[in-house]
């Protein structure tokens, strides 16, 4: 029972780490209509923005600003240059072309930095045991600056103006445009803040294990696994797939052992989309 | 005017080397060579480094007027360690470059795929895999490896652990060839010291190892084997210092290494955690060479046996005044093993031969003798504990 | 030379027929198949384990891949129609990752990560390796053309504008009373089928096969390959397949030519120019190489 209890916790702390690129993904699909797979080189380029920086002498707030702004200013031109013009011929085709600046932005980090792990400097504490449950101080911490983000971008879609403004776009575009939103600003704004946070879910994920050019790659599929759970386009469905997939992945290890951690994850969307066609929180913007 | 003359010397032999007769030119002509390394994809942190020590190699041969009194030419392909992508690019090498031999594969996978094409077009091939299927193929003798087996790692590590007192051993294991195996045979040597054993295999891609750890140590192990690659490793030791673990950690030496305990930062993570190396030769001067070649201080043993690897199949070349594949395979041994002058580098080796000598080498990895199927017959592993953010010699057996 | 050029001729006939298959239901039907990967897997296991631990015939295998992978592609497709087509997705991505696990892990069966070695290929011994690849590559053509032939009869007939109708509206297709589902199970399962024989091809011709041989990778290349030739057009896929390995290759040769580099930043820099020019091709011609062309239906 602990041992389940523990697996659950453990899940809590991956998933809320997740949810965060996860946001990033399901906001950009939101407003821009199509699915960004680049987010497997924006979350590398933020990992290792962040670590450069974290290196310079930054905190790790500091560097997560730092990871944020070049993530974002790098998925914005990827977008405008790559992406969106490609959007008129339907998604697939921006997302395919996607793939391709995944897999541009990973050789660029390679090639400027090799393929060597690199580390956070960042000091390693025993855990705290209550009962047989143990926690890790560090791993909260780092879920609760995961939390703060997402808490920042509720708010921010709730109360201001850019934010409203992106969740009506996100829900009719037409009428959006009607009352005065401008939709290119729209777009630029999803691509920025959507990438800005796939680049500081990339650094956060970093920052208990290591990063390396692959780093993106390995979680892209948990991404988009967790947006298309809680529905694709759903930003708090994202954070609730991400949640899931997180509690899902580390009960595989305790119910099939960890060799068929991915298969797991699948079947639970298999069954999850089938009960509910359109994800845990449908596709409304919020 | 002088300068003229030069010019039309220059252009003029330029135009008797293209008119030559084939076979004249044949001698001027780079003798080729290949690495088949990961570059990108999973073994993107070994790859290159081999590589790198590779090229080394050629070109402290070259200066010293290289092999049969031609130049080396080496080209180093990327195998994305992923097998589709090493079948074409050792079909190019092959194919294309026309090389003898092809050394440094690293993924079980990826060799497995390009042994077939290297037996059937007659290019040697050397290999740092440790799949035991491998050697098992039907190769002519076409392939060595300098690698260890699982069966002979995971048994001396074993050992070495019950040595230590070890009674309750837990292993844990990325899906890998060797996974499955890994498991079996450190049950089968926990039980015959009168120890129990438990086993784990993980998956590499994930970023937090708490619940395996978990799992691990409800069996309540007093040794833990870590017999993963250094990316996961370090969020496993990261996660069993968390967790609280005090027993004994050992693992291997390429994924427990400076720059392991660098990434880590903190030296209490790793304080007392046991390193096993095969094929490492301690002491010896290819090592040292190994070392200034790589820029390491403790280079990986796959570093070290593409070294040898390199130094071999030139030694090979020239004992048997033939560049080709099969003129490698069947020399060899003849230069790595069976008495003879002790030689540790091609340079060395090549004017011994040259002189009319038998040589023997020995090389980074160890003393690189082979059986018939190509296995090395004898390697000593080294035996670390790291200490205070140092590895510390423990015995060499 | 010529024979690495069989060789790439040979690899790149393989990703033209998984091309194939994908534009069928892509190009024909709008549906999303990122499992790629999974349907070719399953046909060359099936027909490497028929031949090697089954001992039947080469021929036997060649005719059980697409069996095997077809029926598999029906049963993925009838468990998705509750879903969104837009989910099919990643149903079909999950499909290929649980196909590379249990050819993984079920190591009775597939021998593991270590994978199956010495997949009989036809008179591979008698003929030796040169020989070899020069015979199997006309083999492939025949294969290639049939099922060209195939796809394009179908993409012009009467049954390829009911799924051109899906395709751009499901709903107006089910009211002008087309049996919708029917038409993309079915549509589906050629298609997966064609990626079976594809991998069956593939395994005879390597003679090895292993569960890394089928990363999700080889199925973003199929859709670069089709994208970039023409998504709806059967001719299109052929020649994005060929262009797509026409790129992968000559970066290998044009990277020898950049200067101080090390060996890990060549690597680097040739997935970055194959990345690079697929992006050019895509914006440079939305519409691919060669541009669908929608048949006009006969006047009744």
């Amino acid at each position: 029972m602990s041992l389940i209890l523990q697996a659950l916790i453990n899940g809590l702390v991956s998933g809320a780490l997740l949810a965060v690129p996860a946001i990033g993904f399901t906001a950009m699909f939101a407003v821009l209509r199509f699915p960004n797979f680049s987010v497997s080189g924006i979350a590398t380029l933020g990992a290792f923005a962040g670590y450069v920086a974290y290196g310079a002498g930054l905190q790790v707030v500091g560097s997560l600003a730092v990871a944020f702004v070049i993530a974002g200013a790098v998925g914005l031109v990827l977008d405008r240059v790559a992406h969106l013009p490609l959007v008129k011929q339907g998604a697939l085709p921006a997302a395919i072309a996607s793939i391709a600046s995944g897999l541009v932005l990973e050789n660029v980090v390679r090639l400027g930095f090799g393929n060597d792990l690199r580390g956070y400097d960042r000091p390693i504490a025993r855990d705290m045991h209550i009962g047989d449950i143990r926690f890790s101080p560090q791993q909260f911490e780092t879920m609760a600056v995961a939390l703060a983000i997402m808490l920042a971008v509720f708010a921010a879609l709730a109360f201001t103006r850019i934010g409203k403004a992106m969740r009506a776009s996100a829900d009719n575009p037409e009428l959006a445009a009607l009352k005065g939103i401008r939709p290119q600003r729209i777009a630029m704004m999803a691509s920025f803040v959507g990438m800005g946070l796939v680049g500081m879910g990339g650094m956060l994920l970093g920052l208990d294990s290591s990063i390396d050019p692959l780093t993106g790659t390995r979680i892209l599929l948990s991404i988009f696994a967790a947006a298309v759970l809680g529905g694709l386009g759903s930003p708090l469905g994202a954070v609730l797939g991400a949640l899931l997939i997180g509690i899902a992945e580390e009960g595989a290890v305790l119910a099939v052992g960890s060799a068929y951690r991915a298969a797991v994850g699948f079947f639970a969307i298999l069954i999850v989309l089938s009960l509910r066609p359109r994800g845990l929180l449908g596709e409304r913007a919020f | 005017m002088n300068r003229l003359v030069g010019r039309r010397t220059a252009l003029l032999s330029g135009v008797a080397a293209v008119a030559a007769p084939s076979v004249l030119r044949a001698q001027g002509e780079p003798i080729k060579i290949a690495t088949l390394t990961p570059l990108t994809g999973a073994g993107g942190s070994y790859g290159p480094v081999m590589a790198k020590v590779a090229k080394a190699v050629v070109d402290e041969v070259n200066a010293a007027g290289g092999v049969l009194g031609r130049k080396i030419q080496l080209v180093s392909e990327d195998d994305q360690t992923n097998p589709d992508a090493g079948v074409r690019a050792a079909r190019k090498l092959i194919d294309v470059d026309k090389v003898s031999a092809i050394v440094g594969t690293w993924a079980s996978a990826v060799t497995t795929a390009v042994a077939p094409l290297c037996w059937e077009s007659k290019t040697f091939l050397c290999t740092v895999s440790g799949a035991d299927s491998i050697t098992q193929l039907p190769h002519q003798g076409y392939l060595i490896r300098t690698q260890p087996n699982t069966v002979l790692q995971i048994t001396r590590t074993g050992d070495f652990l019950v040595s230590l007192g070890a009674k309750k051993i837990f292993t844990l294991v990325p899906q890998a060839p060797f996974a499955q195996h890994s498991i079996e045979i450190m049950n089968g040597v926990a039980r015959k010291a009168g120890g129990s054993h438990g086993g784990l295999i993980y998956d590499d891609k994930k970023t937090t190892y708490r619940t395996e750890v978990d799992q691990a140590l409800r069996f309540g192990p007093d040794a833990i084997l870590c017999a993963g690659y250094m990316p996961d490793t370090v969020v496993l030791l990261k996660d069993l210092y968390r967790a609280g673990y005090k027993g004994k950690i050992i693992g291997q030496a390429y994924a427990i290494n400076q720059k392991l305990i660098q990434q880590i930062g903190q030296n209490e993570v790793v304080e007392g955690v046991y390193t096993y190396a095969p094929s490492v030769a301690e002491g010896s001067r290819a090592l040292e060479r190994v070392k200034k070649m790589s820029g390491l201080s403790d280079p990986d043993p796959y570093t070290s046996q593409v070294y040898d690897h390199v130094n071999m199949v030139l030694m090979a070349m020239a004992a048997a005044k033939d560049t080709t594949g099969t003129a490698i395979k069947d020399n060899i041994r003849k230069v790595s093993q069976g008495g003879g002058k002790a030689v540790d580098n091609a340079i060395d080796g090549i004017k011994a031969i040259t002189a009319g000598e038998k040589v023997d080498y020995a090389g980074a990895s160890g003393p690189c003798d082979f059986d018939d199927k190509g296995d090395i017959l004898d390697c000593k592993f080294r035996y670390e504990q790291i200490k205070a953010g140092k590895p510390v010699l423990v015995k060499i057996a | 030379m010529l024979n690495y050029l069989l060789f790439i001729a040979t690899i790149g006939g393989i990703y033209g027929l998984l091309a194939l298959g994908l534009n069928l239901i892509w190009g024909g039907t709008g549906m999303v198949n990122l499992g790629l990967a999974g349907f070719f897997a399953l046909g060359a296991y099936a027909s490497a384990l028929l031949t090697t631990t089954g001992h039947l015939p080469i021929l036997a295998g060649w005719v059980a891949a697409p069996i095997v992978a077809g029926a598999a592609g029906l049963v993925v497709v009838l468990c998705t129609t509750r879903l969104r087509e837009d989910y099919l997705a990643i149903v079909t991505l999950g499909f290929a990752e649980v196909v590379r696990l249990v050819a993984s892990n079920e190591i009775w069966l597939t021998h593991g990560t270590d994978g199956i070695s010495g997949i009989p290929g036809p008179w591979r011994a008698t003929l030796g390796r040169e020989w070899f690849n020069a015979a199997y590559l006309p083999i492939l053509l025949v294969v290639l053309v049939a099922v060209f032939w195939l796809v394009r009869r179908i993409d012009r007939s009467p049954y390829g504008r009911v799924l051109r109708a899906i395709r751009e509206d499901a709903q107006v297709a089910q009211v002008a009373g087309k049996a919708v589902l029917r038409y993309k199970a079915q549509a589906f399962a050629l298609s997966a089928a064609i990626a079976g024989l594809a991998g069956a091809l593939y395994g005879h011709f390597t003679s090895y096969i292993a569960p890394d041989l089928f990363l999700p990778l080889i199925t973003v290349y199929i859709f670069l390959a089709v994208a970039s030739g023409g998504v709806g057009s059967p001719a299109g896929a052929l020649v994005g397949a060929y262009l797509l390995m026409a790129l992968l290759e000559s970066a290998r040769f044009f990277v020898e030519y950049i200067p101080a580099v090390s060996a890990v930043q060549r690597a680097a820099l040739k997935e970055l120019l194959i990345a690079v020019a697929l992006i050019l091709v895509l914006r440079l011609m939305p519409r691919g190489l060669v541009p669908e062309r929608i048949p006009r239906a006969p006047r009744a």
